[in-house]
């Protein structure tokens, strides 16, 4: 049986965040002059304290291959942080045997003006190789990267995907015992994705241990066999990749897909209110974020005023991303599926998405309802929902997420 | 090999785990050596012009306050001075800013910190080295080859580097924080330049200044170093009374234990400052 190589221990790391007191926030800068001129003098400053991370425990065996999963502020960059020794914990102790290397970044160190060759000397000592051993994989890491031709131009003047390609490259030779990777897949072009990808599963299948973090499931379930699930900070569950996973898509939150009946910015005649609403997968079950290229059910529960007369009934979604750009509008005004009467008291109303076309991203939702014509609920910014990157064109591709919001179903011939 | 991250351990100076890095201590060097003169017109030729007038300028000045015909002397001296000058303040400035400018670096991986200032030294030294050829070429041209006091600069060269690291390494610490260091640090530099005695000898400050505060000027390590410098040129008498020698040595090397601790014991926190 393989014997453990990382052990963690209680592992947690505080923040303190400063505030600016009331009064001294209307002004930014005397405010910050007098807080610190105050902090000077006395320490009682308005300092809160966060835990980014709190009594994490666990123990990696090696050549496990290990997600941690978790929404944006959950921990795991200060997972990884940590365990690189970037940053130190603030409790507990983390052992681990032999050589460890942490690709948290694609080309670090990385210096515009150097050309590939030099870079790939710097970025490899920088990554921990030793000169003899750049020297061996050298001619190894040109041929992955593919820009032998450009191997004495400045990486300045290199396109962004051959800037990448090197990088990652370099980052591939790296030989230890430990990889630790973060999110660094999401970048190339889906080609190189797919090398990439092939090159992770090749190091672990030398029984190399493997600690990834991607928001990725498909990478996910295709590499890690173990995954860590982490939510603000602590360790939710730890186990086969095969059970965590399901659990982590599912997690319910609360927060985010917030109860909106109490929410007092909103408009309309109040004929039909909003009251909350709900994501749903395939099998019908509450899910906190959709996946890319999966059915989709948004629920709406509403409630309807039986003072109004409750005819052509109108209901939209407008869905935006995070620059605020309308990416799309739903309503059964444009299906043509117009309600002549809606029965007072509480109902729901279903918006069934049959594969979900918007790439990976927090969306925000506004949510709107007339009736007769005028408008009777109308809530901007509703809910945000994250949505996870999927198998949208069931070929295990993507195209590289500058590339547009959403994805288009379509074939290529040539005759 | 075992690797134990412990919430408790503090910062210690590892020697080992330094030359265990050997490797990226080149590259980083050799990165900024590199990167220097990349994209200039005259390229290495600066290291050469930047002294050169910055001599003609003082040599000016020099023989306007303290008198003197003695112009080709003067060149050696004032050219010394502002040499050896040129090599604390770069060190001193780019070990300060070394952190900061290497953040990108410091956030994504591990190795031991303190290879990043003591790499940067590499690429002060080397422009250093270029403008001393030069004087040294021009020394000769105008009054002959040096006399055998010449092969001391060493001991020179290296305390001058030793001071400016053990100094700049206390900002490079300070402005991982406290951004105020570049406002600071060009106006200390500036202050040096004229307490020091980089253009004017050290015999006409003291001839200035009131005698309570000769003491004072005697005991700031830089006149050592500088003057020592010069000595080694011009070979006529090291002025420096053997007492102020040593306090300064003892000096520099307090402030070196000094920053080094300051430096250990923050290290572990600069990922989440800087």
């Amino acid at each position: 049986m393989s014997q453990v190589i990382i052990t963690a221990n209680n592992v947690g790391k505080k923040y303190s965040l400063k505030h600016l007191s009331g009064k001294s926030k209307d002004d930014m800068f005397f405010g910050s002059i007098k807080a610190k001129a105050r902090g000077l003098f006395s320490k009682s400053s308005e300092e809160e304290e966060f835990w980014a991370l709190k009594d994490v425990s666990f123990e990696i065996n090696q050549g496990d291959r290990v997600a941690i999963l978790g929404r944006n502020g959950a921990g795991k960059s200060t997972l990884l942080k940590i365990l690189s020794r970037i940053v130190a914990p603030t409790t507990g102790r983390i052992e681990f045997d032999g050589r460890m290397a942490a690709l948290l970044e694609v080309g670090t160190g990385f210096h515009g003006d150097l050309t590939g060759r030099e870079n790939i000397f710097l970025n490899g000592s920088i990554l921990g190789m030793t000169k003899s051993e750049i020297k061996s994989k050298f001619d190894e890491i040109v041929a992955f990267s593919e820009v032998e031709k450009f191997l004495d131009t400045p990486v300045k003047r290199y396109s962004s995907g051959m800037y990448v390609r090197l990088a990652f490259a370099v980052a591939a030779h790296l030989d230890p015992e430990i990889l630790i990777v973060d999110e660094v897949l999401a970048v190339g072009d889906a080609a190189f994705q797919k090398k990439c990808l092939g090159k992770m599963k090749e190091v672990s299948g030398g029984g190399k241990t493997i600690l990834f973090v991607s928001h990725n499931m498909a990478a996910v379930q295709n590499i890690c066999d173990k995954s860590i699930y982490l939510k603000n900070g602590q360790l939710v569950d730890y186990g086969k990749t095969e059970d965590i996973l399901p659990l982590y898509m599912r997690s319910s939150q609360a927060t985010r897909l917030a109860d909106l009946g109490n929410r007092p910015d909103r408009m309309g005649n109040g004929a039909i209110r909003f009251k909350s609403i709900n994501i749903k997968d395939q099998s019908g079950t509450v899910v906190a974020s959709a996946q890319c290229g999966s059915p989709l059910t948004i629920e709406l529960e509403i409630d309807a005023n039986p003072s109004f007369d409750l005819s052509y009934v109108r209901f939209s979604i407008g869905i935006d991303d995070d620059f605020g750009q309308r990416i799309t509008h739903l309503s059964n005004d444009v299906t043509e599926q117009i309600f002549e009467k809606v029965k007072q008291g509480r109902s729901v109303v279903s918006f069934q998405i049959p594969e979900l076309p918007l790439k990976r991203g927090d969306y925000t939702l506004t949510l709107f309802c007339a009736v007769n014509g005028d408008v009777a609920d109308w809530i901007q910014e509703a809910a945000v929902i994250n949505v996870e990157a999927g198998d949208f064109f069931k070929t295990g591709k993507l195209p590289e997420e500058s590339q547009g919001n959403f994805y288009m179903k379509h074939s290529v011939t040539i005759y | 090999m075992k690797t134990v991250i412990d919430s408790g351990s503090t910062g210690r100076l590892s020697l080992s785990e330094i030359i265990r890095f050997k490797g990226l201590l080149w590259n980083l060097s050799m990165r900024d050596v590199l990167v220097r003169y990349k994209q200039t017109l005259i390229g290495v030729l600066w290291a050469v012009v930047r002294p050169a007038i910055n001599i003609a300028i003082f040599v000016f000045f020099s023989m306007f306050i303290e008198g003197g015909s003695d112009l080709q002397e003067r060149i050696v001296n004032v050219g010394a001075g502002i040499i050896i000058w040129g090599l604390i303040s770069t060190s001193i400035t780019d070990v300060s800013n070394s952190l900061l400018n290497n953040s990108n670096i410091l956030t994504k991986v591990y190795f031991p910190k303190l290879i990043i200032p003591i790499s940067t030294l590499a690429v002060c030294l080397i422009d250093f080295l270029i403008s001393f050829f030069i004087l040294l070429i021009c020394k000769i041209a105008i009054n002959g080859f040096p006399g055998p006091e010449f092969f001391l600069f060493p001991v020179f060269v290296l305390y001058a580097i030793l001071f400016s690291f053990a100094v700049g390494l206390f900002f490079a610490t300070l402005n991982v924080k406290y951004r105020d260091i570049k406002f600071t640090l060009p106006f200390l530099l500036q202050i040096g330049f004229y307490v020091c005695p980089v253009f004017l000898s050290s015999s006409f400050y003291l001839e200035k200044l009131p005698s309570s505060l000769a003491p004072i000027f005697m005991s700031n390590p830089l006149v050592t170093v500088i003057e020592g410098f010069k000595y080694c040129f011009l070979g006529q008498s090291f002025s420096v009374d053997m007492v102020y020698v040593l306090s300064g040595l003892c000096f520099t090397l307090l402030i070196l234990i000094f920053s080094l601790r300051y430096f250990m014991k923050f290290e572990k926190t600069f990922a989440d400052f800087i």
